[in-house]
């Protein structure tokens, strides 16, 4: 008789248990949270189908309200009016602000938000808080993502009538490792276990690959490869993947993606109907935030309008006799949100370069999320690829659509008649190095390498008998280390004392099936052939909250004696 | 910055600890052992034996003179065999090595630089293991990082005719000859 395991849950919140081998494997639904809307969809056994809330709506706003005693969200409660949404209590756009510092730009310009988003510019995570009687309440963004996941959650469990634990989600390109583990804690508070995190084009891909599956069966097309551009852009973020699709296999050539989205071009046109608009709200006293709010849901309203309409009369009184009259054009939006329009084009142009693939390559061309209503978007992408847009996708359902797809493939599910004999062979979206060279960042698996992936380099010592080393692990795309994202630092003791340049430190990074990524480092004399010291194996990311200021201390602390430089070539 | 590590981040390449005069090959094979084995695989041990043997077209199931589009379809296959979505639950940390590999042999195989160079090094006779060739990619993406700015179509192209200029080369290993010839004759067809 084999003695019954017992094992330790992993302390990393980032792992989840094994792929489970049940006889009746659980299909994991699909979850698309965006920052303005999220919708939630399952396999149903022959296609996708996504869910709808007690009233009807398959598309759901993303808020948090935290009027009464227990908190509630988009799915179940319905807001009297949309000026509800911006008395103080509403808490909405976390995803915009989850698993960043208060240094973070993007968290910066959130404080023009209906709510409390207080920073101290020191590198910890903001002060975020909701008005409740005249109390500012606080919270995080992980607790307002979990509540409404928890309601997600049980409205999928009333309508599947079954209890729901796997999920997979959609999440931006741009999105750090650190903030995925922030994304899978709240998805741990809500009680559910994360199978996997698809950046959002490539769940748009995984759709694409299935719908061309299709139309073999249904002998409408070929089977030779289809490479797609997906352009993907919401209320938050703005993310672009290119995609090489035959037999249902849809390889991820190139992904690329900012925190740019519909918020900005919001933020944008509010400062451009109220020039003085930061100087007005630097205070946040009731009457600041109930003007803000109205100044909020007019513009709103005037840049949808502007997507059907060539101009649009906005007049709203903010009160304290601040009173807005103005008819916006078409050309007059376009023209003040020239920026994100020309961040857009140059997001595509690197997206294909880094594919390898230039526009005349593209079979089809996807536009999807909230703001590829906006015609000038449409045609910033027409214009780069030099084709018509792809016409077989509903924009808002696309990216949920495909996390069911993944769910259903990834819970070993399988259909007689082949829907789902598919595959997503994913990319990284950003590059993971350490810091070396002085500041220098020095990728070791570079952005867009297949995952899983295994790399390694051999990095050496800058001082004399140097006996430690730190290795600071950093994500990103940018040339100083720390510019990039902080995902965690360890030391390695015990060098034989030698001449700078001498022991070789071979720093191995390794990403498995469930996309954790595992930092190894050795240590090797010249003539030996073991590692002189045990290897280390540091799951990251290791940080906790906090950890703007840690590459700081570290540097503070240590200066440069236990840097690392790349090996040079003589 | 950058330029230099680029460049120069080879294992096995810095002149300390070989003499000049040291060949390519007995390059390669000191520096071999002084590789870490990473990893807590116990069966990726027995693999990399196995593996170590095997060129790339081997392990993607194809001849030397294979096509692209050959390349592409054994690539795809095999990654619907090997990926970890799709593999069986008790097998997936065994198949996610062979997937990192053949994945490995098809980046190399797919560009037309870096199939001349490995078929180079395969007709010297080398049976370079996985990832000895990583330079080149580091070389690539040091070109694209810093120029993808401006005029990327234009280098584009430039790569293309430069891998074209190579293969003219008196260098040419047999299955980049057989290549051409193949192509040639599809041409005239």
């Amino acid at each position: 008789m084999a003695e019954p395991a017992y094992t330790v849950a992993s302390d990393s919140e980032t792992t989840g248990e094994e792929k489970s081998s049940s006889a009746f494997p659980e299909i994991a639904i699909g979850i698309d949270i965006g920052t303005s809307q999220c919708s939630v969809a399952v396999w149903n056994g022959s296609q996708v189908e996504l869910l709808k809330n007690t009233r009807n709506q398959k598309l759901m706003r993303s808020y948090v309200t935290f009027k009464d005693d227990i908190p509630s969200g988009g799915v179940s409660y319905q807001l009297s009016h949309e000026h509800e949404m911006l008395s103080g209590a509403v808490i909405f756009n976390m995803k915009r602000l989850i698993g960043r510092v208060d240094t973070d730009p993007v968290v910066h310009s959130s404080k023009s938000l209906p709510f409390l988003v207080q920073t101290l510019d020191i590198g910890v995570r903001p002060f975020i808080a909701a008005l409740v009687n005249n109390v500012w309440r606080s919270t995080t963004p992980e607790e307002v993502l979990a509540i409404f996941l928890v309601e997600l959650r049980v409205m999928a469990e009333s309508q599947l009538k079954r209890p729901i634990r796997n999920v997979v989600l959609s999440i931006p390109v741009s999105f750090s490792r650190f903030q995925l583990t922030r994304i899978e804690r709240a998805c741990a508070m809500a009680g559910l276990h994360v199978l996997r995190l698809m950046p959002e084009p490539t769940a748009v891909a995984l759709l694409y690959a299935q719908q061309q599956q299709q139309m073999i069966h249904d002998n409408m097309g070929s089977g030779s490869e289809k490479i797609a551009l997906i352009f993907n852009m919401g209320a938050g973020y703005c993310d672009a993947a290119v995609t090489a699709t035959a037999g249902g296999v849809s390889q991820i050539k190139a992904l690329a993606g900012i925190a740019t989205g519909g918020e900005d071009f919001l933020q944008s046109m509010m400062r451009h109907l109220l020039p003085n608009f930061d100087n007005l709200f630097s205070s946040r006293g009731i009457n600041e935030i109930k003007s803000m709010g109205l100044l909020r849901v007019a513009t709103q309203d005037a840049i949808h309008k502007l997507s059907f309409e060539e101009s649009v009369q906005i007049d709203v009184d903010l009160g304290n006799g601040l009173r807005i009259c103005k008819q916006v054009s078409r050309e007059e939006f376009e023209q003040v949100n020239q920026k994100i329009f020309e961040k857009c084009e140059s997001l595509i142009i690197q997206c294909l370069h880094d594919a390898k693939v230039e526009a005349d390559d593209l079979t089809d061309v996807i536009v999807v999320g909230g703001c590829s209503h906006i015609p000038k978007i449409k045609n910033c992408v027409k214009s780069v690829c030099k084709r018509e847009l792809y016409k077989g996708m509903n924009p808002l359902e696309a990216a949920v659509c495909g996390t069911a797809l993944e769910g259903a493939v990834a819970s070993g599910i399988s259909d007689p008649f082949g829907n789902l004999d598919l595959l997503t062979i994913q990319a990284t979206p950003l590059g993971i190095g350490i810091r070396a060279n002085g500041n220098s960042f020095v990728p070791i698996i570079p952005r867009n390498t297949t995952m899983p992936a295994r790399k390694e380099l051999v990095f050496t010592t800058v001082n004399d008998n140097q006996t430690e080393v730190l290795i600071i692990v950093h994500e990103g795309e940018t040339e100083k280390a720390g510019e990039n994202h902080l995902l965690g630092y360890f030391k390695i003791s015990g060098i034989p004392p030698a001449p700078k340049g001498v022991p070789e430190i071979n720093v191995c990074m390794d990403i498995n099936a469930s996309n954790v990524l595992r930092v190894l480092a050795g240590v090797i004399m010249p003539g030996s052939q073991q590692p002189v010291v045990p290897v280390m194996e540091v799951r990251m990311p290791t940080v906790d909250d906090g950890h703007g200021w840690c590459a700081e201390a570290l540097h503070r602390a240590y200066g440069s004696t236990l840097d690392l430089m790349t090996v040079q070539k003589k | 910055m950058r330029c230099s590590y680029g460049f120069t981040a080879i294992p096995g390449t810095d002149a300390r600890f070989f003499s000049p005069e040291t060949s390519f090959l007995q390059l390669r094979r000191t520096f071999q052992p002084t590789r870490i084995k990473f990893g807590s695989f116990k069966i990726k041990a027995k693999i990399d034996e196995a593996r170590k043997q095997m060129s790339f077209y081997e392990l993607l199931g194809i001849s030397e003179t294979g096509t692209s589009l050959e390349i592409k379809q054994a690539y795809k296959q095999l990654a619907r065999k090997y990926h970890p979505d799709v593999s069986p639950p008790d097998r997936v940390e065994e198949y996610t090595e062979r997937f990192i590999r053949v994945q490995e042999a098809y980046e190399t195989l797919s560009d037309p630089r870096r199939r001349a160079l490995y078929d180079k090094d395969l007709a010297l006779g080398i049976h370079l293991a996985f990832s000895a060739r990583r330079r080149y990619q580091y070389d690539e993406d040091l070109e694209d990082r810093s120029e993808w700015k401006n005029r990327w179509q234009s280098q584009l192209s430039e790569l293309k005719r430069r891998s074209v200029n190579r293969d003219a080369g008196g260098n040419m290993s047999w299955g980049a000859r057989m290549r051409r010839q193949r192509e040639e004759l599809s041409k005239e067809l």
